[in-house]
């Protein structure tokens, strides 16, 4: 099966400040994708070089197309939120659902109102009167009611209260997901969409540091927390990160000899925070 | 309304375990419909995948069976094997640990059988 998303050698430079290096990875259809990185480490510059916002170096093949040179095209099966509580603020809800039914021609407006029906959202009052949870709830309406092959997401949840948030990825869930889309999301609040992910990608730097399934993760990643006298023995065996807890140490490994390592202490498996953590910066928190 | 996953399992792993429970202690009872992986998926804010993997490994067991069309429906007799293998599991693993703390804390057998008697016990029905 032809991959969605197909990146080899993908780079990108502002005023020669390298934003993406050599970016290679493959997202397949049916997925649900993090894209996880610090601040800067080039996650919008990804997602921007998959829409076809800027231009880059490398190979990139989006559903099939070059999104350099087929925008337009790939416009109509890729919907995207860049964050979700903007909307032009001088127009009434019902408004907003006119233009977008006017300007995309997969969008259902019958869906979009038909999720609208379920929340507290007004339709005739304009977006600057909404509170921003219900802003978002506009945006992901008009999202879900595209019916596009591959979403994008790019920080959806910012500056969102909890219950919303947990809203948010139940209602994408409920109504959008299944085994012919795929959801590519950026976001800070990893533990919120861990379970929900099937596959993530750690960025550092612009380099693509990780790519794997989430089943994959949790025996790649261990935690074994190590006696004093046996320290030594853990440092050996090339730790990715080591920390102190309650007098003990702990240490985190990536693909470790496991009988080594039973050996060594008790070994966890790890939840993603931590193994983000371990990985980004070869210290846990 | 999030579960508590642990973190030392995979969460199909837990899932799976979940079902077992519900239909060891009779809240999902054989020729049951289990509920569909997309409610499962939005409901304890997992991925679908992961849902259907635990399925998967319920049909692997015998325990769940898929009916097509209609969705995933508990075996009947799932019950009954997996209460043996409880108690099997019990008597190989448990049981033999009970006794030894029996005779450290020099308990008598029948002493003990007399609470359980007269008490809230259950047994085998």
């Amino acid at each position: 099966m032809t991959p969605v998303i197909q990146a080899r050698g993908l780079s990108k430079s502002y005023n020669g400040f390298a934003a993406l290096k050599d970016a290679t990875f493959t997202i397949p259809l049916g997925r649900i994708v993090g894209v996880i990185g610090s601040n800067g480490a080039g996650k919008t510059t990804l997602l921007n070089s998959i829409l076809g916002l800027v231009r880059y170096d490398g190979e990139l093949e989006v559903l099939g197309l070059n999104p350099a040179t087929h925008r337009a095209a790939l416009m109509r099966d890729v919907s995207f939120i860049a964050d979700v509580a903007t909307l032009p603020r001088w127009m009434r809800v019902d408004q907003v659902l006119d233009y977008v039914a006017g300007v995309h021609p997969r969008f259902g407006r019958d869906k979009a109102l038909d999720y609208l029906a379920r929340t507290t959202v007004p339709l005739d009052k304009r977006v600057r009167a909404l509170s921003k949870g219900m802003v978002a709830q506009v945006h992901l309406a008009i999202v879900m009611a595209v019916d596009a092959k591959l979403l994008v997401l790019d920080e959806p949840t910012l500056g969102l209260d909890i219950i919303f948030r947990k809203t948010f990825y139940a209602n994408l869930l409920e109504d959008y997901f299944d085994k012919e889309r795929t959801i590519i999301v950026t976001t800070h609040q990893v533990e919120e969409v861990e379970h929900i992910l099937s596959d993530v990608m750690f960025i550092r730097d612009g380099r693509v540091v990780l790519e794997a399934t989430t089943d994959e993760l949790g025996d790649r990643f261990v935690e074994v927390m190590v006696d004093a006298e046996r320290v030594d023995e853990a440092r050996a065996m090339g730790p990715l990160a080591e920390r102190e807890a309650f007098g003990r140490k702990v240490f985190v490994f990536e693909n470790p000899d496991r009988d080594r390592l039973v050996a060594l202490g008790e070994c966890r498996r790890m939840g993603l925070a931590d193994i983000f953590v371990a990985k980004m910066t070869g210290e846990t928190a | 309304m999030t579960p508590d996953w642990t973190e030392d399992q995979p969460i199909y792993r837990q899932l799976r375990d979940k079902v077992v429970d519900a239909i060891m202690d009779g809240s999902l009872k054989e020729g049951e419909p289990l509920p569909s992986v997309r409610t499962v998926a939005v409901e304890l804010q997992i991925n679908p995948i992961t849902a259907s993997k635990a399925y998967q490994e319920l049909v692997g067991e015998q325990l769940v069976e898929k009916r097509r069309g209609l969705g995933m429906f508990v075996v009947e007799g799932a019950r009954g094997r997996l209460l043996e293998a409880e108690r099997r599991r019990f008597m190989e693993q448990e049981w033999p640990k009970v006794l030894e703390r029996m005779k450290k804390l020099e308990l008598d057998a029948r002493e003990l059988l007399k609470t359980v008697t007269n008490g809230n016990a259950g047994g085998a029905q």
